[in-house]
């Protein structure tokens, strides 16, 4: 499709035809840092030891891969997405004894991914963006791209600068074709969104899901779905107020779910929010390494929004003890970065992140974001008028 | 590092400006002695620390480089609360980076406390056929402002480090050597947040 899917297919092909690294016992004497690149053409920078778990990882993905398609053989052709069992009906009220089962068994499922190759395809169902999108007529991307294409808006300059800048090096997305794909997804919901518009993050965003999805089309109604309906509203308009409330709402729940942590960065001075609202932003995606991140959209996009907490809250879980130990802003910053960049076992993750910091449900969040939301409007709002008091003073 | 008998400058540095003014490529220049034609757009911040030695102070530095699209400056204060440094960055080959710069300014001046260090930085001094904003234009302001100005340019590395050097000597001479000894009672604790200096 536009003529850019042979190339991608191309790379992603390419990629997986590079032999699993071995690393030499040279390098293992030397304990050198290496370069690799990872499931999703990424150039990563680690020690040896994490090409072991990233070796391990990729036999994982094809070990899921073969449970996927077994379950399939057993319960017939894309039974995940049956509506009662996709939309999470059937955990709510079951209405048959198997559909509840499937259900568990879907939950679970996800929990231990979804294998890249079936991504696409239960993303999309699984998500609401291919309701989403048929609601509208077929042509609808199409004319849309067709419609903005030449127009020049403040949104759309802000996409042309950030193109070459988003996972530069990248095998695929830093082309000429991966450049004008990533644009036309980023300039088509400017257009539709104009609240929105572009803000900055969203490139990383896009360009993920380009890489995931197998159409431009298909990325461009992940986009749309996940802001529209998966993330809380107001992630990335203009003050970003859907940000700070869910800021706000981790820090409540770090204070409860990792009490001893927050004791120690409040003595620190440190706000979590200082590095957490890079990873909600960009969901995770500049931060993890990519099959990491990948591996929490899956669930993400099966259980919504809460799913970012979870995930926030295991990082600095699995390294309390170190994080206690801190005595600066400085060290706290390093623990917490050194893990998220070197977390290529998304299993690591995932356990803490569901089995360690308990349930939440989407319900009390939702009442923690009303409780927060009025302090966050004001807080923008005194900060709006402070500003224009400066204004008026120029006149 | 820091030499016997020298005192020790712990400083917070926030660095703003819009976007693409290159602030996260000064900051690797200065850092890493890194240039990326093609640096990534930072979200919300990224933190980094340099010490410089001085012959009269060594100064650790604490830098928040921000985010420089408008929507991410409600996200501001949570950085530059504290600081001892602002650096406020602009593109010398655009016009609209020097008024946001502006607005940056005055801002902080609002906002920070009245100690506060500010460099007014024109980056990007290698675009110099592409220039918009001249030198006595932005020096004037500076000055207007209590500010100093510099040129640099993060992909040349001209002038990288003499700002840095430039604010920690003026750090340096903000924070008067105390003949108390390093005692770490509460009351200091809590001016270390702004920026301290025991010797």
């Amino acid at each position: 499709m536009f003529g850019t899917q042979s190339k991608r297919d191309l790379a992603l092909e390419f990629q997986s035809q590079i032999p699993i690294l071995r690393p030499s016992i040279h390098a293992r004497r030397a304990n050198l840092t290496v370069k690799f690149q990872d499931l999703y053409g990424f150039t990563v920078e680690g020690n040896v030891d994490d090409v072991n778990v990233l070796n391990e990882v990729r036999e994982n993905v094809r070990k899921q891969g073969r449970v996927w398609w077994a379950l399939e053989a057993n319960k017939g052709a894309n039974w995940y997405l049956e509506p009662s069992i996709s939309e999470g009906i059937a955990l709510k009220s079951s209405l048959k004894f198997s559909t509840l089962a499937n259900a568990i068994t879907l939950k679970r499922l996800i929990r231990k991914g979804i294998p890249p190759l079936l991504r696409p395809k239960v993303w999309f169902s699984l998500s609401g963006a291919a309701k989403k999108k048929s609601t509208v007529p077929e042509s609808y991307y199409n004319d849309l791209s067709k419609a903005v294409e030449g127009k020049v808006t403040p949104a759309t300059r802000q996409i042309d600068h950030d193109l070459p800048r988003t996972f530069p090096g990248h095998p695929w997305l830093d082309t000429p074709e991966g450049h004008a794909a990533l644009r036309r997804v980023l300039v088509g919901y400017s257009f539709r969104d104009s609240d929105v518009g572009y803000c900055q993050g969203l490139n990383y965003v896009a360009a993920l899901l380009l890489l995931v999805m197998k159409t431009e089309e298909d990325a461009f109604w992940m986009l749309a779905v996940l802001l529209e309906n998966v993330l809380v509203n107001d992630c990335y308009t203009n003050n970003l107020s859907g940000c700070h409330v869910e800021q706000r709402v981790f820090k409540d729940l770090l204070v409860k779910k990792c009490p001893r942590i927050a004791t120690h960065l409040e003595a620190l001075d440190f706000d979590v929010s200082l590095v957490a609202t890079e990873w909600f932003l960009c969901l995770f995606s500049k931060s993890l390494p990519s099959e990491t991140t990948l591996r929490v959209w899956d669930v993400l996009f099966y259980e919504g929004a809460k799913v970012l907490f979870h995930v926030a809250l295991a990082i600095f879980k699995m390294k309390e003890d170190e994080l206690l130990l801190t005595h600066h802003v400085g060290d706290v910053i390093n623990i917490l970065q050194k893990t998220t960049h070197h977390l290529f076992d998304p299993d690591d993750l995932l356990t803490v992140a569901f089995d360690k910091i308990g349930s939440m449900t989407t319900n009390t969040i939702s009442k923690q974001r009303k409780k927060q939301e009025p302090a966050v409007m004001a807080e923008l709002d005194q900060r709006l008028r402070r500003l224009n008091s400066l204004k008026l003073d120029d006149k | 590092m820091a030499r016997p008998g020298n005192k020790i400058i712990q400083a917070k540095l926030v660095l703003l400006g819009d976007m693409g003014t290159g602030k996260t490529s000064l900051v690797l220049r200065f850092v890493k002695g890194q240039f990326f034609e093609n640096q990534e757009p930072t979200i919300g911040a990224a933190f980094f620390t340099q010490i410089l030695s001085l012959a009269e102070a060594t100064v650790k530095f604490d830098i928040w480089d921000t985010a420089g699209q408008e929507r991410y400056h409600s996200l501001a204060p949570m950085y530059y609360r504290g600081a001892a440094a602002a650096v406020v960055v602009f593109d010398i080959a655009s016009k609209d980076t020097f008024i946001r710069a502006k607005k940056w300014v005055e801002e902080l001046q609002r906002q920070g406390n009245s100690n506060l260090v500010m460099a007014l930085v024109a980056n990007k001094s290698d675009l110099e056929p592409s220039r918009e904003v001249d030198t006595e234009e932005g020096e004037e302001y500076a000055q207007e402002n209590g500010m100093f100005y510099i040129e640099t340019s993060a992909k040349t590395a001209e002038n990288i480090n003499d700002l840095f050097y430039e604010i920690a000597k003026r750090l340096a001479k903000a924070c008067p050597s105390k003949p108390s000894t390093m005692n770490l009672n509460n009351e200091v604790q809590r001016r270390r947040k702004l920026f301290c200096c025991f010797g």
